[in-house]
């Protein structure tokens, strides 16, 4: 993100450092809303030195300030401190996955958003897909990770950059725009060859039954010219098997 | 499920719409440093300052640098902890509440307002002079028309997108700069003028004091970054460096001018029309005067569309507010920038001067009681944001003896320079003009107080933490 100073550390830095980690733990313990002068409390650190590494945190943002502007909580960078994997699908799950490949020629996928990325939780055996990298660092390029981005209160939090992978791949912002307003639309998420020129996808959504947030993507994926073609049967069979897979994981 | 503090998250940021967090440090910072304009200050500002302080100019320039980072220090105390777009209102309306944020929101959208009117005005007058040294004398008309045109391209700018505005502000600013280094550069190797008679007056204490307002004037704009905190990739980073290191900037800038020129004129600086013409032409170097021209018309234009960029995004933030028409918080879809607020502000800003050039005002009078009126909006920003840093910082329980002194130090000051800022502008058009905006400013206020009484008391919108930004919060 950002070049990092790369001088030795020195003088009383160590304690610094020993400090603001001490801050993070302490919002970590504390939960949510905490003020900085229970952290400084808690913590016995001098209250200046608090704020400013309260402040440096948040400029980092590993801590965001609450819309009260006293309380502090967790930032979307530090889920990265601590990767969690996605949870593996239960066998039912898996038995209605294997069902919907047993009726279509192309490979069928299931990916979790439980990480608030695409990760691939049930591949293909027969028809490999693309990597998990590739997956979870470009959303904008695959249909599970449109179907991911449509649901973004702004995507643009999510990704910033929208780079080119193949002739097809979307790059402008205003084009991504209005297919993930289709996508929020009918439901249903395409690529034809956007993440790699030999393969098209089609993801649809499935979400918890209990309170209609999404929770992971179900995908076909095939040559992209006969994806293009797919009829609206094949729709309907991706699309039933993700209302069956809904009560599974939700 | 979700914890009560998170669950009052909202789903969008109340500032949504714009280009959230896209300036790296250098767009932001030249965002600052343009809208202060330090060409312009550097060849006209050390002449004022000299009436009062003589040979002491540079201590009212160190003194005014003094203020200048202290009210940066005060900014910087809401602007590492909050980000927003509508500059120090919306920062005031955090520490001082409701009143004092229209009063701060109200001063500085005339004082962008005016300034920029000021840029382009100073813009077509550098360029005319620049036009005529070479040998070309333009009528009246085509002051005017330079003006209505540089809006036009200002305009298209600053709604094509904050990054192509950005870029291009840095680049403009870049060259000024550095045509105005090379100049007082090149004038510091120069013999001294002829002194004029009567050499200046002695610097005494009371005369390097007095100089401080005028000094302070090089500064005025140099705020400017925080109507970029949306937009800043890491806001509550690069906005509070980017407004100290402006005020340092141009600090060291206007050091370096009134010294080159104070050595020039040997102590008799005082009241010289054109200081550093003069000093050129004894140099033997006429070229220097072409060269200042552009450096001038050049930090004009920039000063034009960072004004423009600070300018639109206050009356966005008017507009998300619900104290202005709410039209104006309206955002670009393709472009991502206050679209309505442009095609507001911009024909205003550009037919005021326009009007007054083809009217038969000269450039430089217009130039004149332009900077005054818009000086003093600036003025009553900063005395009002100083004001609410440290009752800020208490509101959050973060108060430290540190922020206490400044404000102690900054608020007297800056009162002084209001109070001497009103008996300087007395026998000019000024103070006509601000009397009927204070008016205006008033009945404005009233009309909220009764149809708006709501929006009022909620004034002082901000990029808000979302519940996107928090690890462990489930959008609603």
């Amino acid at each position: 993100m950002t070049g990092l100073d790369p001088l030795p550390l020195s003088g009383r830095q160590p304690r610094a450092v020993r400090s603001a980690l001490a801050v993070l733990e302490e919002v970590v313990a504390a939960g949510p809303g905490v003020t900085a002068k229970e952290i400084s409390a808690a913590l016995k650190l001098p209250q200046a030195t608090t704020y400013r590494l309260l402040n440096l945190l948040v400029g980092e943002e590993y801590l965001v300030r609450l819309p009260d502007l006293r309380g502090f909580a967790l930032g979307r960078r530090s889920a990265r401190l601590a990767p969690h994997a996605a949870p593996a699908p239960p066998t039912a799950a898996r038995a209605v996955v294997e069902h919907l490949r047993g009726l279509v020629r192309w490979g069928v996928h299931l990916a979790s958003y439980a990480t608030g990325q695409v990760t691939l939780v049930d591949r293909d055996p027969d028809h490999p897909p693309t990597e998990d990298a590739l997956l979870a660092r470009y959303p904008h390029a695959s249909a599970l990770g449109k179907v991911l981005l449509a649901d973004q209160p702004d995507w643009r939090g999510v990704i910033r950059d929208l780079r080119r992978l193949t002739e097809q791949t979307v790059v402008d912002a205003t084009a991504l725009d209005r297919q993930l307003a289709t996508v929020t639309t009918t439901g249903l998420a395409q690529q034809f060859g956007e993440l790699r020129p030999d393969r098209g996808c089609l993801a649809v959504p499935i979400r918890s039954p209990a309170d209609d947030t999404l929770v992971a993507g179900l995908a076909l994926a095939g040559p992209p010219n006969r994806i293009a073609e797919a009829d609206g049967r094949v729709v309907e069979l991706l699309r039933e098997h993700a209302e069956r897979l809904a009560p599974l994981l939700g | 499920m979700q914890n009560g503090v998170l669950a009052g998250l909202r789903r969008r940021s109340p500032v949504a719409g714009l280009d959230r967090r896209n300036l790296g440090p250098a767009e932001v910072l030249a965002q600052s440093v343009s809208s202060a304009a330090p060409a312009a200050g550097m060849a006209t500002v050390p002449a004022f300052v000299a009436v009062t302080a003589g040979t002491a100019t540079v201590w009212s320039f160190a003194l005014a640098t003094g203020l200048a980072l202290l009210v940066a220090a005060c900014i910087a105390q809401f602007t590492r902890r909050m980000a927003a777009a509508g500059s120090l209102y919306s920062l005031t309306a955090k520490g001082l509440g409701p009143g004092a944020a229209f009063a701060s929101g109200a001063a500085l959208l005339s004082g962008y307002a005016v300034l920029v009117m000021a840029a382009l005005t100073g813009a077509a007058v550098y360029t005319d002079a620049l036009l005529e040294r070479l040998g070309w004398r333009a009528p009246p008309a085509v002051g005017a028309a330079a003006v209505v045109l540089l809006a036009a391209v200002a305009g298209a700018l600053v709604l094509r997108g904050v990054r192509v505005s950005a870029r291009t502000v840095l680049a403009v600013e870049a060259v000024s700069i550095t045509l105005m280094v090379v100049i007082f550069v090149v004038l510091l190797g120069a013999p001294p003028a002829p002194a004029a008679p009567g050499a200046g007056p002695p610097g005494d204490l009371a005369g390097i004091a007095a100089g401080v307002l005028p000094a302070l004037g090089a500064f005025i704009g140099f705020e400017a970054a925080t109507t970029l905190g949306v937009e800043a990739r890491r806001p509550f980073v690069s906005v509070p460096r980017a407004v100290l290191a402006t005020a340092v900037l141009v600090g060291l800038l206007s050091i370096l001018a009134a010294y080159t020129q104070v050595v020039g004129f040997a102590g008799a600086l005082g009241g010289q029309p054109e200081p550093v013409l003069t000093l050129a032409a004894v140099h033997g170097a006429p070229w220097l005067a072409s060269l200042l021209d552009l450096g001038i018309a050049t930090s004009f234009v920039a000063c034009t569309l960072a004004t423009t960029n600070a300018l639109v995004r206050v009356l966005f933030s008017m507009g998300r507010d619900g104290i202005a028409p709410r039209a104006l918080g309206a955002t670009h879809r393709r472009y991502r920038t206050p679209h309505i607020a442009i095609a507001v502000a911009l024909p205003v800003v550009a037919a005021v001067p326009a009007v007054l050039l083809a009217a038969g005002m000269t450039g430089p009078d217009a130039l004149r009681l332009l900077l005054a009126v818009a000086t003093a909006g600036y003025l009553v920003g900063y005395l009002l944001v100083c004001l609410a840093a440290p009752l800020f910082l208490r509101r959050i329980g973060e108060l430290t003896p540190g922020p206490v002194v400044a404000t102690v130090i900054a608020v007297p000051a800056l009162a002084l320079a209001c109070g001497a800022f009103v008996v300087s502008a007395l026998d000019a058009a000024a103070p006509v003009v601000l009397a009927a905006l204070l008016v205006a400013a008033a009945a404005w206020y009233a009309w909220l107080r009764l149809r708006r009484p709501r929006e009022l008391a909620g004034i002082g919108v901000y990029d808000e933490t979302s519940a996107l930004d928090v690890h462990g919060a489930r959008p609603p």
